[in-house]
This record gives structure tokens, C-alpha cells and sequence, in this order.
């Protein structure tokens, strides 16, 4: 940016540029260096391990009761048992059992979501990178477009239009990063397109989908998912705001959102009860920011090291 | 006099050109949206025990029958003189109540922003005292910050405040114009929250700006000619860190602009989000369509500012 010789031209940025930008080096825990990562990288990706874990397997946990049943006194306060660890809510159920429903409802969504988008994008951002012309006049006016306009505004307008449901929302969060993921591909690929393996292959005879599909496909996966996990982040606040105001998850399931949303009326009287949501979520936005600047980070070492 | 302006007018003429066609996909994709609903969109409105004269009434005061193509050129049209129709339940004319609720988020969103600038003197310490404690705490504290959602913050601040310490109403609203006291009172709450993430953000675009741009030789010799620090940070540093500060500046303001959804409905703040979110509970496809493409039009007016403010730090953008 500061180079004398570039030009400064202004251009916005989208999603994936924007973590590149805020990325940072390591906070203070850096110094403290195990094989593989720093303390909070190896935190993070822990975490993320156990909440997958947890997503899959939250039924088979024994003794956990169920996230919809009563199960103790109204608003009950912390204490040292496994469903009351973080207290009742406001109708008796195990907030500790709702959070870990929640993380599955949650990861559900964002994790499909995910996949439309990846799998979407990936095959616009690969065709619009490989043939260019109109498609990528076309990849690049839709992410534009969809950097142009906050994410929930987005999912808001839709919802207005087909009303609430978790299909809807899965469909809607699917389509919010579709122009990031086309964008990341379309990069790669015309980055890619001029090295030598392609025009061997070329040379050779292969057609424009080997080359595509396994020549240049491959190539595509580290910089696809250095971002995924920053995206993924957002696709988690963005579902946890939308169930906060009521639009999300529907109501009886649990979500995070939904849960701190809740207990925001009984928020003067048992204020402790609005830990546990908070800290899932936080922790779990937290672990996939790191997660995310980590893969980042190494893959700029790795290009900058070509 | 007259030609140095060119440059400028250039860009803003390309700014606006490239907008077009987002604008263009914008609205028709919000005017398509009623297509989506289950049914039909006068169904979803009216609810299921509709009869048939109030769908048919429905349909002729909306168009909602007629192909999307269509119903897009009658609202461009009505875009062109200035109506953009009614809202749905409260039958006022929805560019009035847009631009009402735009005043009352743009107060909240430029306050926020001013607050948020905070960010940039704390990046210029803590860059030039790089590793030093205040540096890694303000890094560690930002990233935590930028972890945390929105809606999150907002709880746990009117805790703290309202709550807690009783100094800031949690809820109300009184306008601007009526009584001026009362809205800095009522708004104070609403702006630290919305200000909290952008602070976190600016400041650490700011820092790692500032500490690349501390590495550059000019710096170097400023510092060896015996400067003082100070001066250095304003007269050399900032300057060159700033289209990059410029752009997260504009990205934040726009994303404020279109609507703090949470900030709003939590503090029942009357803005664009909060009625965006009354619009969707009662499916008012016409309001959200106008806040759409005001959305946008904001987008490319703010980054066409962010680009004078390009020109002017940096004249060869202008030549470029």
C-alpha cells in the first residue's frame, strides 16, 4: 500500500480481502510456541474438534436431559450437576442441555449453508475464471452486489418474502457468500491457468474439464479453505442475530441466539443465567476467527515462499 | 481551476456507472422477492382466510399479479417522480417514512463512527510502541471484540449500564428536534454498542498500517534526522495509512447506514433496522424494497467519497 511505484487505486474489498486486511500478527500467547501453532491456534482448532463432537453426539451424552423437557425449578441458578451446570431457564429447562443442542442446530445450518455456497461458487468462480467474458462480468457484479449490502439485511428482505423456516434460512445463508467463494476460485484459477502443469496438460490433449476438474480443481483447496473458516464465523453471528430477533430458529428448538434473546427479561433479576449461550457463541466465533488467520497465514508464508 | 477537478469528477462518474448495475439487480431481485412467497405474496399479506375481493383489491394497489418484468418498470417508474408507493398496513408514502427513519439511524451511525475513531490515536501509540504491554493487551482485547457478536454486546452493555449502574436508559426515544437533551440521553447506549466493533475494527487496520508504514525508509529518515516522534506519526505516518483506514471507514458507515438491526430493535430505537424488522413481520414487501435500494444508493455515495478522500490524500490516484 505504501510503495511509492503502485498506484493507490481504490477498489472494495470484499469479505475474504477484509480478514486479510484486519489479520494481525499474534497476540501475546505467540511467544509460546508448540509444533503446529501457537497456544490459542491449538485452543481454537481443540474447540472446534469438541464442538463437532458434540454436535454429532449431544443424544448419546449420558444423563444429559432433553434441551425441551422442564427439568428443574424456573430461572434455577448454577450448580455443580451436569444439567444444571449453567442453570434453568425460564421455564425449567437445562440451559447447559439447550446450549449444546444449540451448537447443533447451529453447525447444522452454517455447515450446509456452507456447502451450497461452496459448492455454487466454486463452479461459477472456476467456469468465470477459466473462460472469463461474461460470466466473470457476471460473478464479479454478484459479489459486488453482495458485499454492497449487509448479510442480514439480505436474509431480512428474503425472509419478509417466504417467512421463517429452518429451510429458508439454510437456503438464504447458502446464498450470502456464494460471490466470496466465486471470487477466491475465479482468482486461483486465472492465476493457474498460465503455469506450465496446465499447458502440459493441454498440450497433451485434455479436455477443458480434466483440465479444470483435475488439474487445476486441486490447486483451488488451500486458498477455498483459508476463508472458510472467517466466513463461517460470520454465517454463525448472522444466524445467532436473526434467532436473537426472532427470525431464526423457531422457537421450542434451541438456538443461541434464541436463548440469550429469552433471558434477556430476566436479565436484572439472574443475570448469571446468560452465560452460557454467551460463552458458546462467543468461543465458538473466536475459535473459527484464529482457525481462519491461522490457514490464512499460512498460506500467504507459502505463496510468498514460491 | 476548472480542469484540476476533472480528475475527480472522473472517478465519481465511474463510481456511479459501476453502481448502476448493482442498483439495477438489487431492486429487481427485491421486486422479484414477492414471486418467492408461498402461494401468493397477497395471500402471505392478508393471511389464509383472505376472500377473493381483498386479494384482487391487493393485487390492483400492488401489481403483486402481474410478471415480476413488469411490476419492475412501474416501480422504476414510480422511483423516477419520486413515489415509491405506500407502505402496506399504515398507508403512508414509503419514501417519507424511509427518509424519517434514515435521519434517525444516520445520527446514530455518524455518532457511532466519530466515536470509533478513537481507534486511530491508540493504533498510532501502540504501532510505535510495538510489543510493548499496551500493545499486546489492545491487540488481545480487540481480537476478543471482534469475536463477539453484536447482539451479545448489546446485552451485556445495557446490563452494565442500565441495570447495573442505572446511568443510561435502557429503552425510549425522544427526536432530535424536539428535545435534543433527551435524544443524546436516549441515543448514548444505542452508539457505544454500534461504536464498540468498529472501534475494535479500525483500530486494528490502523495498527498494522501504521506499523508497515513505520518500516518504510522515509521514516527511517526522518527518524534519523532527529524528528520527534510525534511529528513523524502525523506528518508521515498517517497519510500513507489512510486510504486503507478510508475504506474500513466507509464499509462500517454503510453497514451502520443500512440499518443496526440488533442496536435498534433491542433499544426500540425508530430507524431504518427497526423497520425493516416491523416490515417483515408483516410482510411489507414494498418498504423493504425501498430500503434495499436506498441501501445501495448509500453504498455508492459512500465509497464515492471515500474516493475523493483518496484523491486528495494521494494526487496520482487522481492522475492514474
Amino acid at each position: 500500500m505504501t510503495d511509492a511505484g503502485t498506484p493507490i487505486t481504490s477498489k472494495i474489498p470484499d469479505k475474504a480481502e477484509l480478514s486479510d486486511i484486519v489479520r494481525t500478527s499474534m497476540p501475546w500467547t505467540s511467544r509460546l510456541r508448540l509444533p503446529g501453532g501457537t497456544i490459542s491456534e491449538m485452543f481454537a482448532a481443540a474447540f472446534l474438534i469438541l464442538l463437532v463432537l458434540i454436535a454429532l453426539f449431544v443424544n448419546f451424552i449420558p444423563g444429559l436431559v432433553s434441551p425441551r423437557l422442564p427439568y428443574g425449578d424456573f430461572s434455577q441458578l448454577p450448580e455443580l450437576s451436569l444439567n444444571g451446570l449453567f442453570g434453568t431457564d425460564d421455564i425449567g429447562r437445562s440451559i447447559l442441555s439447550r446450549v449444546l443442542y444449540g451448537a447443533r442446530a447451529s453447525l447444522m445450518i452454517v455447515f450446509i449453508a456452507t456447502c451450497i455456497s461452496v459448492s455454487v461458487g466454486l463452479l461459477l468462480g472456476m467456469l468465470a475464471g477459466y473462460f472469463r467474458g461474461i460470466l466473470e462480468r457476471m460473478v464479479d457484479l454478484y459479489a459486488n452486489t453482495m458485499s454492497a449490502l449487509p448479510s442480514i439485511l439480505v436474509v431480512l428482505a428474503f425472509v419478509t418474502a417466504t417467512g421463517t423456516s429452518v429451510m429458508t434460512i439454510i437456503l438464504i445463508l447458502g446464498i450470502l457468500d456464494v460471490g466470496t467463494y466465486a471470487r477466491v476460485a475465479k482468482a486461483g484459477v486465472i492465476s493457474q491457468s498460465n503455469r506450465d502443469y496446465v499447458l502440459a496438460a493441454r498440450a497433451m490433449g485434455a479436455t477443458d474439464a480434466r483440465i479444470l476438474l483435475k488439474e487445476i480443481l486441486p490447486n483451488l483447496v488451500p486458498a477455498l479453505t483459508a476463508v472458510m473458516p472467517t466466513l463461517m464465523a460470520g454465517l454463525i453471528i448472522t444466524e445467532g442475530s436473526l434467532s436473537f430477533l426472532g427470525y431464526g430458529i423457531p422457537a421450542p428448538a434451541p438456538s443461541w441466539g434464541g436463548m440469550i434473546a429469552s433471558s434477556t427479561d430476566l436479565l436484572s433479576r439472574f443475570p448469571i443465567l446468560i452465560f452460557g449461550p454467551i460463552l458458546a457463541i462467543v468461543l465458538t466465533v473466536y475459535a473459527l476467527n484464529t482457525v481462519g488467520d491461522y490457514l490464512a497465514q499460512r498460506l500467504n508464508n507459502r505463496e510468498r515462499g514460491q | 481551476m476548472l480542469t484540476s477537478l476533472i480528475p475527480y469528477a472522473k472517478a465519481i462518474s465511474l463510481r456511479i456507472l459501476a453502481g448502476i448495475p448493482v442498483f439495477i439487480l438489487v431492486t429487481f431481485g427485491a421486486t422479484a422477492l414477492s414471486s418467492l412467497a408461498p402461494g401468493s405474496a397477497a395471500l402471505l399479506i392478508l393471511g389464509e382466510n383472505a376472500t377473493a375481493e381483498q386479494v384482487a383489491e391487493l393485487n390492483r394497489a400492488y401489481g403483486y399479479d402481474l410478471p415480476v418484468w413488469e411490476r419492475y418498470l412501474k416501480w422504476l417508474g414510480g422511483l423516477l417522480q419520486g413515489d415509491l408507493g405506500q407502505t402496506l398496513f399504515s398507508q403512508q408514502p414509503v419514501f417519507e417514512v424511509v427518509l424519517e427513519r434514515a435521519a434517525v439511524t444516520f445520527e446514530i451511525a455518524l455518532l457511532a463512527m466519530l466515536l470509533s475513531l478513537i481507534g486511530i490515536p491508540l493504533a498510532m501509540y501502540t504501532a510505535s510502541h510495538a510489543g510493548k504491554i499496551l500493545d499486546r493487551f489492545l491487540r488481545s482485547v480487540s481480537s476478543v471484540l471482534l469475536s463477539v457478536p453484536t447482539f451479545v454486546i448489546v446485552v451485556l452493555l445495557s446490563y452494565l449500564f442500565a441495570i447495573v449502574l442505572r446511568w443510561l436508559p435502557a429503552t425510549g426515544w425522544a427526536s432530535f428536534s424536539k428535545d435534543p437533551i433527551a435524544n443524546l440521553w436516549y441515543v448514548t447506549l444505542p452508539v457505544i454498542c454500534l461504536s464498540l466493533h468498529q472501534t475494535a475494527y479500525l483500530y486494528r487496520v490502523a495498527r498494522n498500517e501504521f506499523v508497515a508504514t513505520l518500516q518504510e525508509d522515509f521514516v527511517q529518515v526522518a527518524r534519523a534526522k532527529g524528528l520527534p516522534l510525534s511529528y513523524i506519526l502525523m506528518r508521515h505516518v498517517l497519510r500513507p495509512s489512510m486510504p486503507q483506514i478510508l475504506t474500513v471507514m466507509g464499509l462500517s458507515l454503510t453497514y451502520m447506514l443500512a440499518g443496526s438491526f440488533v442496536v435498534e430493535s433491542y433499544f426500540a430505537v425508530p430507524g431504518i433496522g427497526w423497520t425493516v424488522l416491523t416490515a417483515v413481520k408483516s410482510h411489507d414487501i414494498p418498504l423493504v424494497q425501498a430500503i434495499l435500494s436506498l441501501t445501495v444508493v448509500v453504498f455508492v455515495i459512500v465509497f464515492m467519497l471515500v474516493d475523493i478522500g483518496y484523491a486528495i490524500i494521494d494526487p496520482r490516484v487522481a492522475v492514474s
